[in-house]
């Protein structure tokens, strides 16, 4: 390897993990808003211009708040969780082409950590193992309702990784790569040529599993809302309970940029335009994770639980096997 | 006496006596009348005409209409209730809306029986006369708020004896004429009179000079008549109302402490104003504004506490008066029995002394009769007693009994306006000091039974008789024939003509005559007026019982144990009925449960007295104690009954049982002492926390409990001896008494009534003589001297000057060799 | 501002309908019914236009307390006030104690005396805050309509004795003679026609 290379992706690791926590921050005041202005309200308006400095004002707040970690906690795992979903969300993005290529003084610069060639299998893995970080932490939190929480965010994330590695299953097949790249490649040919045509289902599917997997309205179950209980997060205060924060909104970034790319045509064909049409794609997926939320209620989670199994999956199978069909013929 | 009868009210068979009022009948089962101006004992004015019931089919007055055997009432008809709430409209007519501030909101009877009436619309009307409201000192007068149902009037002139109130006229317009015909006919004769008059004050002064009890402004039924010192300061539904019974003197009335936080500021309980149940018990001045004599901002001191034991230890001698309760007479005999303290109690020891003398003639502990007894009594005679400042209660009980169609006779060295002014069924005599004993011969004299007094007795009261020769004047009728000529107009003719006729007229005319009577020198020893024996005559028209009410001057008399004989003799050989009135509060208690020693040891501790070391409740002794208002226990009173009394207001320090306890005695509370009242002597074993403290809507007392009798063990001697008719006080003379609301040092720490003593004469004294109201005089006696001011008081009446007790300052006692009058020196300084 | 709609009390049934809710679906097929129906219905998307149709619209109904305050109604309970005469401009309490008296959290409290004028006169009143439960019983007893609701309702402190004193409940004079003071219109004010119950006392002067 050489050292440019190494450089080079340093510097974009460097450059991903500053973007993504500051467009973490920005998505929590985002949320706010949009939120605020669904529900007639105005959201922050005191902290600086139209409260544009709350994400400040919150970022020092958890900055400089007391690390509180309660008395029967396990004290390792309780203070490694956060720390493995913020990472397993980082992580995951290694795989995902932010943009398409470019010319930079002459050094062409590819915004892929690394263009691995089972990029999807990789970013749901990795994505999958994010799980641990409200499992063990819920777990070890010694409170109740922590537990309840973990036990429950477990189930969600398992079922619904079924529903999204399924659902995949379609596309990847017509695709022929597991590479985000090569997805992207294969929808160069304008809208008419995105994925989301051939694949409407997988679409929907993915979609709904994208919100389980997120934890996002409706599927908001991981936190024990209706007990005025914040989930697995109860106990955890300052920066360590910032850095699920972080975690959930990165999630929903990169989760974002993968509907894109998988079904909206990503980058195209690589263009500037092309790439502004790739942050327009993300930036409205990200709205309507916020839409949903000002809209629709949550479910119950045996509701979850039923459409997962008994709705979702069977029509996942089946869209397989019809895509299979299809492609044979 | 009167008869068990059985009367109907509404329906309802009640057993009550022939000839009471329907009203109290009514009361007493608990049967609702309305009524406004009568007042239970006293003679029913017919003010308000709400009584109104129908009885055997007739409207009459249930306040002044008798009871008759099988009579059927009915308390109201469609009449009776159109009377009633016209009479309430008339009430209403001009009376100002001011129940916002008005003093009595909330208790008035107005209010509550407008509302009672359903008084929702108003039907009369007629100009208003300007009323303004007066200042008469210690009671505020505002007639635009009297409803003239004349009880001040009343209670005044019944039941005080001081008539210093009255009704004049209002100078009010003439009803509407057209309101005679649509109104009901009672309610037009109420309002009628109501129109014509407000309240006004005997003297025709501007000032009300009374003897100032206030039971005028606790009559009246709306807040026409104020405290002037509680005007505007409460709301009566404030107040924390405290059973308690007054400390003052022996009376024991029964009294409610009015107590609430002292303001916004200061949370503590302080006491107001003393409210009574005016209907069964009148307070005196020194009750009604005596109230905030207690020893405050006391706290535990534990130095002056051990200072305390230090001197109990030392101590051989108790000295005490009897203003205290008696659980702590009872403490401190038990130290008595204990330690072999002298108890020494001068007041006390006197009291139990004359009982004990009297106990040999009357075979009786204690004397037959009580305070009750007297208000209905129909001659009741006062001997040895100033009555007024001595117990103002015995003193009602004795107005009362008079006004109420009786006579009574007073005799005291002391000429006193108030009673002479209660009626002319009174004759006061003013005997001369050290001749109490003539006045009790007089009275065996007078009314003994012939018949069974011992003959010794009866030779000896002969040789005050002789025959005598006096000319009579006798007005008689004569017969007198004179002829008259008229000019008469002649019908027929029409002329006028001159008639003589005889007229035949009765002129009185004067005859002398010489006529032998029987002269009773003990008349003259005693001083009586001219023609006693015929105003007596007179007075004792259809007595049928007699009461006599004996006083302090007895017991201190130099001869007081053959005084005590006489009484007994009286009481034993007359109809007379007796009570003797304990000399200070707790006067009869103490004697009761004390054995007193005469002379005191060594070194004395002095309880609200002198002595080596002092303990008080006026807050000026070594160690404080408690004041009457702050504890709880019990009082004996004169009518022999064991009142019980709360803690009105907080104490902070120790208390008697505190030392107790410390010495080696053993009681949580002093109160525990209430069961152990010695029985021997006539208490009951009755915890304190069972005995009641109330009246009776019958007006039965229903309070504490009665001493019981006890058996006399002494030989029966009904010997007495002659009168020494040559002993006399030569000179000036003063007496030991007290104004009118004064008793004590405690009386004269309420804010109300403190003053400072002095030598008090009667302004005639005063005009006789060179002194000066405010002269400092020295009042010199063979026992001591004092220099005290001057003062007038124009409640007595003569040349004899008194000197008070009531003042700390003043060591009146000092002067006196027990016998409450002694020859004294005055002169200015 | 008409105060018509306070006054009214009656409140009718009109504007009033029944919710008509559906039945839970028993069965696994029922269920599955209702799912696809609702999923098919498209009344997801109903909401989901909702929320975004109102975001367009951009009709902001939050108040920016404290900078803005919302008006409160003439009924409203906070910290009291105690009025004054309109013509002499006297207190208008007289000391009768009856919000003394009915006040159940009994935290009102006053010192009255006879004072120079012969009248009543209450020397210090307070109402103890930290105690008031703003019931709103003290305006409706008062006879003299003095003691009335305020609308400051910004009472927090570090002392409850801060809450009020009774120079800060009682109308300034100079408020008073600017007209500044208003009737009260809440509480033990007289109801509007109470005029008509009330029978005429007749009068001879
Ligand atoms: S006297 Fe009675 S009715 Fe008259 S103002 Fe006073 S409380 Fe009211
Ligand atoms: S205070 Fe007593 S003595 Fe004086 S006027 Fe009133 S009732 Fe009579
Ligand atoms: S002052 Fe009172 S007690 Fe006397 S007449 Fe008037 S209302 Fe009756
Ligand atoms: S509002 Fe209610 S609680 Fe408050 S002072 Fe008035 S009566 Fe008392
Ligand atoms: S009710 Fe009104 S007039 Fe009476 S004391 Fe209270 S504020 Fe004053
Ligand atoms: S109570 Fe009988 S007339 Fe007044």
């Amino acid at each position: 390897m050489d050292t440019a290379y190494f450089i080079e992706t340093i510097i974009k690791i460097v450059v991903l993990l500053l973007v993504f926590s500051a467009l973490a921050g920005f998505g929590t005041y985002f949320e706010r808003k949009v939120l605020a202005f669904m529900q007639r309200r105005l959201g922050p308006m005191h902290v600086g211009p139209y409260g544009l400095l709350q994400i400040a004002a919150d970022g020092i707040k958890l900055f400089t708040k007391e690390d509180i970690v309660p008395q029967n906690v396990v004290g390792p795992i309780f203070k490694i969780a956060p720390v493995i979903t913020a990472a397993t969300a980082f992580m995951a993005a290694a795989a995902i082409p932010f943009m398409p290529s470019f010319t930079i003084f002459g050094y062409e610069v590819h915004p892929i950590i690394s263009d691995i060639n089972v990029g999807i299998l990789y970013i749901l893995g990795v994505m999958a193992i994010g799980l641990y970080g409200p499992l063990l932490g819920g777990m070890a939190s010694a409170n109740k309702w922590s537990l309840i929480s973990a036990a429950r965010a477990a189930s969600v994330f398992i079922s619904y990784e079924v529903v999204s590695g399924l659902s995949l299953l379609a596309p990847i097949m017509m695709v022929g790569s597991l590479s985000l790249i090569d997805f992207n490649n294969y929808q160069t040919g304008g809208v008419g040529s995105w994925m989301i045509w051939s694949q409407p289902v997988a679409f929907i599917l993915f979609l709904i599993a994208a919100f389980a997997e997120t934890g996002r309205t409706p599927f908001h179950l991981i936190a024990n809302d209706h007990e005025i209980i914040d989930g697995f997060g109860t106990e955890y205060s300052g920066m360590r309970w910032g850095l699920f924060f972080i975690g959930e909104y990165a999630n929903m970034f990169f989760i974002s940029f993968v509907i894109a790319l998988i079904f909206l045509g990503g980058f195209g064909d690589g263009s500037v335009g092309g790439a502004l049409a790739l942050l327009g794609k993300v930036s409205f997926i990200f709205f309507f994770f916020l839409w949903t939320r000002a809209a629709w209620p949550d479910v119950r989670p045996d509701q979850l639980m039923w459409l997962c199994w008994k709705v979702l999956m069977p029509i996942a199978v089946i869209n397989i096997v019809i895509t299979g069909i299809v492609i044979m013929f | 006496m009167a008869n068990e009868i059985t009367i109907t009210i509404d329906g309802k068979e009640i057993e009550t006596q022939e000839g009471e009022f329907i009203l109290n009948a009514a009361r007493a089962n608990d049967i609702f009348i309305p009524a406004i101006c009568y007042l239970t004992r006293c003679s029913p004015t017919l003010a308000c005409r709400i009584c109104l019931v129908e009885a055997d089919g007739k409207q009459v007055y249930a306040c002044n209409a008798k009871t008759k055997s099988g009579m059927n009432i009915t308390t109201t008809t469609e009449n009776i209730e159109r009377e009633r709430r016209a009479i309430m409209e008339v009430y209403d007519v001009n009376h100002p809306l001011q129940c916002g501030v008005c003093d009595q909101s909330g208790e008035c009877e107005l209010q509550n029986y407008t509302l009672e009436m359903g008084v929702d619309s108003q039907n009369y009307t007629i100009a208003d006369v300007d009323r303004p409201s007066v200042d008469w000192g210690h009671i505020h007068y505002d007639p635009g708020l009297c409803i003239v149902c004349e009880r001040c009037v009343t209670a005044c002139k019944d039941m005080i004896g001081d008539n210093s109130l009255k009704t004049v006229p209002r100078g009010a317009g003439a009803i509407d004429g057209a309101f005679k015909e649509s109104m009901p006919k009672d309610a037009y004769a109420m309002w009628n009179k109501l129109n014509k008059s407000v309240i006004g004050l005997t003297s025709g002064e501007e000032m009300l000079d009374c003897t100032s009890c206030g039971e005028c402004a606790a009559v009246c039924p709306v807040g026409a008549l104020v405290d002037t010192d509680y005007i505007y300061t409460s709301n009566a539904w404030e107040h924390k109302q405290v059973p308690a019974t007054c400390g003052h003197c022996s009376a024991g009335c029964q009294i409610s402490y009015d107590t609430k936080h002292t303001s916004i500021d200061n949370p503590e309980e302080k006491i107001y104003r003393v409210s009574n149940e005016w209907n069964y018990v009148s307070l005196c001045g020194a009750g009604r504004y005596g109230f905030d004599y207690q020893n405050s901002d006391v706290t535990k001191d534990e130095t002056a506490f051990g200072a305390a034991l230090d001197a109990f230890k030392k101590a051989d001698t108790i000295n005490f008066t009897s203003t205290i309760t008696n659980e702590e007479a009872l403490i401190l005999q038990k130290m008595k029995d204990k330690f072999g303290y002298r108890l020494v109690n001068k007041d006390a020891q006197d009291f139990k002394t004359f009982l004990r003398d009297y106990s040999v003639v009357s075979r009786s502990s204690i004397y037959g009769s009580d305070l009750e007894k007297v208000h209905n009594t129909d001659f009741v005679v006062s001997v040895g007693s100033a009555l007024k400042s001595d117990n103002p209660n015995a003193r009602y009980a004795f107005n009362n009994a008079v006004q109420m169609k009786g006579a009574g006779l007073y005799f005291h060295p002391v000429a006193d306006p108030v009673v002479d002014g209660m009626s002319k069924n009174v004759v006061s005599i003013n005997h001369a000091p050290l001749q109490e004993e003539a006045v009790l011969y007089l009275l065996l004299d007078l009314f003994g039974n012939k018949d069974l007094l011992p003959t010794k007795i009866i030779d000896y009261l002969a040789t005050f008789h002789s025959m005598k020769t006096v000319t009579v004047t006798e007005t008689i009728k004569e017969k007198v024939v004179t002829q008259v000529t008229k000019k008469v107009v002649n019908k027929e003719t029409g002329e006028e003509e001159e008639v003589t006729s005889d007229v035949t007229k009765m002129v009185p005319k004067k005859v002398s005559k010489e006529v032998e009577v029987d002269d009773n020198r003990l008349l003259e020893i005693v001083g009586a007026p001219d023609k006693f024996e015929e105003t007596l005559q007179k007075l004792l028209k259809k007595k049928e019982t007699f009461s006599l009410i004996v006083g302090p001057d007895l017991y201190t008399h130099p001869s007081s144990q053959n005084i005590a004989r006489l009484v007994a003799l009286i009481e034993k050989y007359s109809a007379f009925e007796l009570v003797m009135i304990p000399t200070l509060t707790n006067t009869l208690g103490v004697g009761l449960i004390c054995d007193l020693d005469d002379e005191a040891g060594e070194y004395a501790i002095g309880y609200n007295t002198q002595g080596d070391y002092v303990l008080s409740a006026l807050g000026d002794g070594d160690l404080d104690m408690p004041a009457i208002n702050q504890q709880e226990g019990t009082l004996t009173s004169i009518n022999k009954r064991v009142n019980p009394t709360n803690v009105a207001v907080g104490y902070g320090g120790y208390v008697l049982n505190d030392i107790a306890n410390a010495l080696g005695l053993k009681a949580e509370y002093t109160i525990d002492y209430t069961e152990q009242l010695p029985t021997a002597r006539g208490f009951k074993t009755r915890k304190f926390d069972d005995l009641p403290n109330h009246y009776t809507n019958a007006g039965e007392e229903v309070r504490g409990y009665l001493l019981g009798k006890m058996p006399v063990r002494m030989k029966k001697d009904e010997h007495v001896v002659a009168i020494d008719e040559d002993q006399a006080l030569d000179g000036t003379l003063v007496y030991l008494a007290n104004p009118v609301r004064q008793f004590t040092p405690f009386t004269n720490k309420a804010h109300q009534l403190i003053s400072e003593g002095g030598l008090y004469m009667s302004e005639s004294a005063l005009s006789g003589s060179e002194l000066q109201v405010g002269d400092e005089v020295s009042v010199k006696t063979e026992a001591g001297e004092v220099s005290v001011k001057v003062i007038s008081d124009n409640k007595i009446d003569g040349e004899i000057a008194y000197l008070p007790t009531f003042d700390a300052n003043i060591n009146s006692e000092a002067l006196f060799g027990g016998y409450r009058f002694t020859t004294a020196s005055i002169e200015k300084v | 501002m008409s105060f018509e709609k306070f006054k009214d009390r009656n409140v009718g049934e009109d504007g009033y309908y029944m919710v008509d809710i559906e039945d839970y679906p028993e069965t696994g097929w029922g269920k599955f019914k209702q799912v696809a129906s609702r999923s098919l219905k498209g009344e997801l998307f109903v909401g989901l236009w909702v929320v975004l149709r109102e975001m367009f619209k951009f009709d902001i109904h939050t108040v920016q307390y404290p900078k803005e305050k919302l008006p409160i109604g003439p009924r409203y309970r906070a910290v009291h006030k105690m009025l004054r005469l309109f013509e002499s401009g006297t207190e208008r309490c007289i000391g009768c104690g009856l919000c003394e008296k009915i006040c159940i959290s009994d935290c009102i409290r006053m010192d009255t005396k006879y004072d120079e004028n012969s009248r009543k006169e209450v020397t210090e009143y307070s109402i103890n805050l930290g105690r008031c439960i703003f019931c709103g019983y003290c305006a409706e007893v008062c006879p003299e309509l003095a003691i009335v609701h305020g609308g400051r309702y910004e009472n927090a402190s570090e002392q409850r004795a801060h809450f009020v004193e009774f120079e800060d409940m009682l109308t300034p004079i100079d408020a008073l003679k600017a007209g500044q003071q208003e009737e009260y219109p809440g509480f033990g004010a007289i109801i509007p026609g109470s005029d008509k119950s009330v029978k005429k006392t007749p009068l001879a002067y």
